[in-house]
């Protein structure tokens, strides 16, 4: 029992993260119906960035922030660059054109820092709070994650549901063509979900780093758990992307814990195959993830 | 040639067949006259055509994005791997174990995952299928952890290059970590290609170590035969043993009065160094080659180098037979392929690639078809997995990443996802363009960072600019140019 309790715990932090990715894959679903598999490839670099600015400055504050814009016009320009081009083309046109740019970024991070996994020290003590006689595997940088995710999703829900951005952006997801015909600029609403998913997986790259390492292949493996978590939540809904970003951590936790961590893709797969064999369109969704 | 079709039904077999034999052919002459690095960049491509036949299949005929071809290539080689290791005869039959016998349960391993997967998959759309063969790619090769006994873990298995009579010399496991066997002379490393091509028994009378000169330059008989030295047989012999050094070494060596005379002059020294700083261009280009192996491969990997080839003829070079196995393989296949493409089987997964519904209309079943098109990609995936285990003599999660399924994915679209000759060009692409930047690298003096890396940058380039201004790829641009010239000259 305590084991569960201490497995558990271990997977808050990295289910938040999986969360925001979810997060990330899911508002650029919304806003261009595209799954941008390069998501992850892009939280990479900017998390480079930031390790190369908090090395520079001393200052962890300033890499996430320095990150969080670069993360934002990552996704810009890959908009502009890749998807808006692409667009009217094939739908597996879009699919390789990311994944393109998911090898090409890899590729251009290990020619800038080399490819060796680097170590990205956390901000604060990461060792686990200690309470009744034992340490539990929840440190206070744990409780920085939990924290900062909790406030930027806060925030987002805040800007889709209460401001007139945010009731446009929902309306152009929902149907372009009604949002157009009542005044919104779709395609600024396009860019802005690219912009600010390439916002959230900054967030969640520099978050995750300290958990492990960096290296350009490192988040390869969380581009399967978030894309399993935002495929499960429905891939176009938010709060499917956040409940069950955080139900995959907590799963892989446990799995991880009980078994070995290199379990962890296995598991990732077997809960994918399941929601698709079971339930495609995804537990939150009304879309089709069937063609036949 | 469709008139020739209607009118003979069996033609078009034989076309496809004298097509494919005619490559086989020539590609056979190619790797007879070429040295044993072309043949190693030969048997590396022909293995990519061969998986990538399946994604021409799977991506461009069914229109499935699918990135699990590397994790197929996984089950290929490992199948290929734990048969030639583990069984020495062939089961019911009773007949001792081949190689050509791996090959045929790799496809059948293949084969098998190929449903499972294709069964899941075939239902799926787009992101969909893309995402879940994306796990694939990733989840499969950790099977690998999941059981470290059978299929070695981390570490990978080593294995026997097949013998050219098609069996093992001899089967035996040998421990991934630890690559010296105590005793024999040939066991040094796995990085020493060189004695693939001196005969080993060179090696067990004149070891190369201090013990030769020890033993040999000590004994009292040695210092009296001087006047063997200065007769002129022994110069004669001498002569001929330096004429003959490349051709055969080991003609000189073994006789008596030879040896004594090399302690004095010790000439064995020489030649055997003389061996050595031959073959240490073909060694450096070797491991250049191995680098190569993982270059296209998004996540790096130290793959075992060469292993070392016990009892093997000399006058048997490794590379050339890989190379004769990987052609010998992608034709077949290619075979395979043209004649499900050219026929029946083909039009159905165009049928359902264009239209579906209208597919089912006509009575085709969209998700049979898919999930054909999954087999087919599958069972060649899984035959190139068991060349490419059979190119590095080993096979290991470190082997089959991501990144080779990505590799994949970057040589069917650069070269054209719409026909088998792309194919071929995305598999030469895949080849050449590292090596080409290698020599870039070497002329601009690169540091070691950029140059391993800058093949993935601009693949990913590439793709991306191949997407957006050809879709079809090198084949599909330059046909499109084609067409275009033909209609300007027509109405001009």
């Amino acid at each position: 029992m305590i084991d569960f309790v201490n497995y558990l715990l271990g997977g808050i932090s990295s289910g938040a993260i999986i969360a925001l990715m979810a997060l990330a894959l899911v508002l650029v679903w919304r806003s261009t119906r595209v799954v941008n598999f390069a998501q992850l490839g892009q939280a990479m670099f900017t998390t480079y960035v930031a390790l190369t600015v908090r090395d520079l400055t001393g200052s962890w504050i300033l890499g996430l922030v320095v990150a969080m814009a670069s993360g934002l016009v990552l996704g810009v320009v890959v908009h502009f660059l890749v998807i808006r081009p692409v667009k009217r083309l094939d739908t597996s046109g879009a699919i390789i054109a990311t994944f393109g740019v998911l090898i090409a970024l890899e590729a251009l991070a290990a020619m800038v820092w080399g490819g060796d996994p680097e170590a990205f020290p956390p901000p604060i003590d990461n060792s686990g709070y200690e309470f009744f006689g034992r340490t539990w595997p929840f440190s206070p940088y744990d409780l920085l994650v939990l924290v900062s995710v909790l406030v930027l999703v806060l925030v987002l829900s805040i800007v889709f549901t209460r401001t007139s951005v945010g009731l446009a952006m929902r309306a152009s997801a929902f149907n372009p063509e009604v949002a157009r015909l009542s005044g919104v600029r779709v395609s600024r609403m396009l860019v802005l979900g690219w912009a600010i998913a390439g916002l959230v997986g900054a967030v969640a790259g520099v978050l995750v780093a300290p958990l492990s390492t960096l290296s350009p292949t490192s988040f390869d493996i969380f581009l399967v758990f978030a894309f399993t978590a935002a495929v499960i939540g429905g891939l176009d809904s938010l709060v499917g992307a956040v409940a069950f970003g955080i139900g995959t951590g907590l799963v892989i936790a446990l799995v991880s814990g009980y078994s070995d961590s290199s379990n962890a893709p296995l598991v990732a797969l077997a809960l994918l195959v399941l929601n698709l064999l079971f339930k495609p369109e995804g537990v939150f969704s009304h879309g089709k993830a069937r063609a036949v | 040639m469709d008139q020739l079709v209607q009118r003979f039904p069996g033609s078009r077999l034989a076309v496809n067949a004298a097509t494919a034999f005619v490559i086989w052919l020539a590609l056979t002459w190619l790797n007879q006259v070429i040295d044993p690095l072309m043949s190693y960049y030969l048997a590396t491509a022909a293995m990519y055509a061969t998986a990538m036949f399946g994604m021409t299949i799977l991506l461009g005929l069914s229109g499935q994005v699918s990135l699990g071809n590397g994790a197929l290539m996984a089950v290929g080689g490992y199948v290929f791997a734990l048969t030639s290791l583990n069984w020495q005869t062939v089961p019911i039959l009773g007949t001792p174990w081949n190689a050509v016998w791996s090959m045929i349960f790799a496809g059948i391993g293949g084969v098998v995952f190929g449903l499972v997967i294709g069964g899941i998959a075939a239902r799926l759309r787009g992101p969909y299928l893309a995402g879940l063969t994306l796990g694939v790619a990733v989840g499969v090769p950790a099977i690998a952890n999941r059981f470290p006994g059978l299929l070695g873990g981390e570490n990978g298995l080593m294995l026997q290059v097949p013998y050219p009579a098609g069996g093992y010399q001899s089967v035996s496991e040998v421990p991934s970590d630890d690559f010296s066997e105590e005793g024999s002379g040939e066991d040094f490393g796995g990085d020493e290609p060189l004695y693939e091509e001196i005969p080993d028994d060179l090696f067990d009378e004149a070891p190369v170590d201090d013990g030769f000169a020890e033993e040999d330059m000590l004994t009292d008989d040695d210092m009296l035969t001087e006047d063997d030295f200065l007769s002129e047989d022994d110069f004669a012999t001498d002569e001929g043993f330096e004429a003959d050094v490349d051709s055969d070494l080991d003609s000189g060596v073994a006789e008596e009065d030879l040896l004594t005379e090399d302690d004095f002059l010790s000439e064995d020294d020489f030649a055997t160094d003389e061996g050595f700083e031959a073959d240490l261009d073909s060694e450096l280009d070797e491991g250049a080659a191995d680098e190569l192996v993982d270059t296209p491969g998004i996540g790096d990997s130290d793959v075992g180098g060469d292993l070392d080839v016990a009892g093997v003829d000399s006058g048997f070079v490794i590379e050339q037979w890989q190379a004769s196995v990987a052609i010998a393989v992608a034709c077949i296949v290619g075979f395979i392929a043209l004649n499900l493409v050219r026929g029946r089987q083909g039009r159905v997964w165009q049928a359902v690639r264009d239209d579906p519904i209208a597919a089912a209309v006509s009575g085709i079943s969209p998700s049979g078809s898919k999930v054909s098109a999954f087999v087919v990609s599958s069972l060649f995936a899984a035959l190139a997995g068991a060349v490419f285990a059979q190119i590095l003599s080993y096979v290991g999660p470190g082997a089959f990443t991501l990144g080779l399924s990505l590799s994949l994915l970057v040589g069917i679209v650069l070269g054209g996802r719409n026909s088998f000759i792309g194919a071929i060009i995305g598999a030469v692409i895949l080849v050449w363009l590292p090596e080409f930047v290698l020599g870039l690298s070497a002329d601009r003096g690169w540091e070691d960072q950029i140059t391993n890396n800058a093949p993935n940058f601009i693949y990913g380039l590439l793709v991306v600019i191949v997407v957006l201004v050809a879709p079809g790829g090198l084949v599909g641009g330059v046909q499109g140019l084609l067409r275009r010239g033909k209609a300007g000259s027509r109405s001009g």
